[in-house]
C-alpha cells in the first residue's frame, strides 16, 4: 500500500518534470465515462447508496425482524406474510398505498409508519435516522 | 481375489480414517478455541449457518410437536387471560399489531420474530410446545416452567386469534391486562364476551 503510493508519487513528479501528458490518467478518465453512461440506466441505485449503506441496512432489516411480516430478498428467513412483500421495491410506485415512492417518503415512512398511516399494524420500531437511511438503500438495491 | 482387493485398499482406507479423524481433531480445537466462532451476539450469523439452525429448530419442533396439551385444557382457553399473559411475558420481544418490541430486543441475535403471521407457520399444538417448552440458545424461555398448563393454552390461543387484532383493539386489550396481578386474575375474564366480539370485528 505505502509502496504504491510512493510509487504513484515518484511517476507523478517525473511527469511534471517531462510534461508529457498522462495517458494512464486519460484513460481513466475514458473508463468514468463509459462507466457513467453505463451507470444512467441505474439512477436509482446510485441514489439508493447516495441514502445509505445497502449492507448496514441488510443487517438493520434482520434485526429489526422486518422479515417476520415481509417477503425480503436476499435475507435470511425473511418470509412473512403479514405485510406487502417487498420485491422490486425499486420499481414500486407507491409506499403503504399512500405515499408517492421516494427515498425521502419511505425514510419518512419506516421512521414514523403509524403517522403516515393511522391504525397501521407496522410498529415503530423506533429506527435512528442513519438506520432507516440505510434500511431505504437495502430495498432500493431490489429492482 | 476378494480378499487381495481389500488388502489392497486397506491402508489407504486406514490413511483416509485417520486423515479426516485428524482433521476433525482440528476443527474442534479450532472451535474450542473461539478462533474460528465469534459468540458475540454483535457479529451476524453466516447466512449458511443461520438457515442451517433455523431449519434444526423448526423440524425439531414439529417433531416434537405432541398431544401435550389436555385437550380441555384448548377447549376452555381464555383470549382474555391469554392476552393478560401475552401482555406480561410476551410483548416485550415479540410486540404485537402496530406495537414495536422493547428497544434491548433488535440487540438480540437470532432476534426474536413479530408473530403475525405464526399460526399460518404453525400448528396449535407445534405453537404450544413452542411456548411451553421454549428454544435453547435463542432466548426463548420454557414458559411451562414457571406457568401452569393452562395459561399456556390461553396464550397460545391469544397469539392465534392476534393477527385478527387492530392496533386499537390491540392496545386497549394491555392497558385492561395492565392490572392483572395474580390476586385479580378474574377481573379480566369477567369482561370476556363483551371485548373480544369487538376485537373479532372486521377493522
Amino acid at each position: 500500500m505505502a509502496r504504491s503510493r510512493n510509487a504513484f508519487r515518484v511517476e507523478d513528479a517525473d511527469r511534471r518534470r517531462t510534461g508529457v501528458p498522462d495517458c494512464r490518467a486519460i484513460r481513466l478518465a475514458l473508463a468514468v465515462c463509459v462507466a457513467a453512461i453505463g451507470l444512467a440506466g441505474c439512477q436509482r441505485s446510485a441514489a439508493a447508496d447516495r441514502i445509505g449503506d445497502p449492507r448496514a441496512g441488510a443487517i438493520a432489516i434482520d434485526r429489526m425482524a422486518c422479515g417476520s411480516c415481509h417477503r425480503i430478498p436476499g435475507i435470511e428467513e425473511a418470509d412473512g406474510s403479514v405485510g406487502p412483500p417487498l420485491a422490486h421495491f425499486a420499481s414500486r410506485q407507491m409506499i403503504a398505498g399512500v405515499l408517492a415512492n421516494s427515498p425521502q417518503a419511505l425514510v419518512r415512512y419506516l421512521e414514523a409508519p403509524q403517522e403516515v398511516v393511522a391504525g397501521n399494524v407496522m410498529p415503530n420500531e423506533g429506527l435512528g435516522d442513519r438506520q432507516a437511511r440505510d434500511i431505504a438503500a437495502y430495498l432500493y438495491t431490489l429492482r | 481375489m476378494r480378499s487381495s482387493l481389500l488388502r489392497r485398499l486397506f491402508p489407504g482406507w486406514l490413511l483416509g480414517m485417520f486423515t479426516a479423524a485428524l482433521l476433525a481433531g482440528v476443527f474442534g480445537a479450532l472451535l474450542l478455541s473461539g478462533l474460528i466462532f465469534d459468540t458475540s451476539a454483535s457479529s451476524q450469523h453466516s447466512k449458511t449457518f443461520a438457515w442451517a439452525i433455523h431449519l434444526t429448530m423448526i423440524h425439531s419442533v414439529r417433531e416434537r410437536a405432541g398431544r401435550q396439551e389436555r385437550p380441555d385444557a384448548a377447549r376452555h382457553a381464555s383470549l382474555l387471560n391469554g392476552a393478560a399473559a401475552y401482555a406480561r411475558d410476551c410483548v416485550a420481544c415479540h410486540g404485537g399489531p402496530g406495537a414495536a418490541r422493547a428497544p434491548w430486543v433488535s440487540a438480540m441475535l437470532p432476534t426474536p420474530p413479530y408473530l403475525l403471521d405464526s399460526s399460518s407457520r404453525w400448528s396449535r399444538a407445534e405453537l404450544y410446545r413452542l411456548v411451553h417448552d421454549g428454544v435453547k440458545m435463542s432466548g426463548m424461555p420454557a414458559w411451562g416452567e414457571i406457568e401452569p398448563d393452562q395459561t399456556i393454552s390461553d396464550i397460545v390461543s391469544f397469539v392465534q386469534q392476534m393477527p385478527k387484532l387492530s392496533p386499537t383493539e390491540f392496545a386497549r386489550l394491555r392497558q385492561q391486562a395492565r392490572p392483572a396481578t395474580p390476586d385479580s386474575p378474574t377481573a379480566i375474564g369477567a369482561q370476556e364476551p363483551s371485548t373480544f366480539s369487538s376485537a373479532s370485528s372486521p377493522s
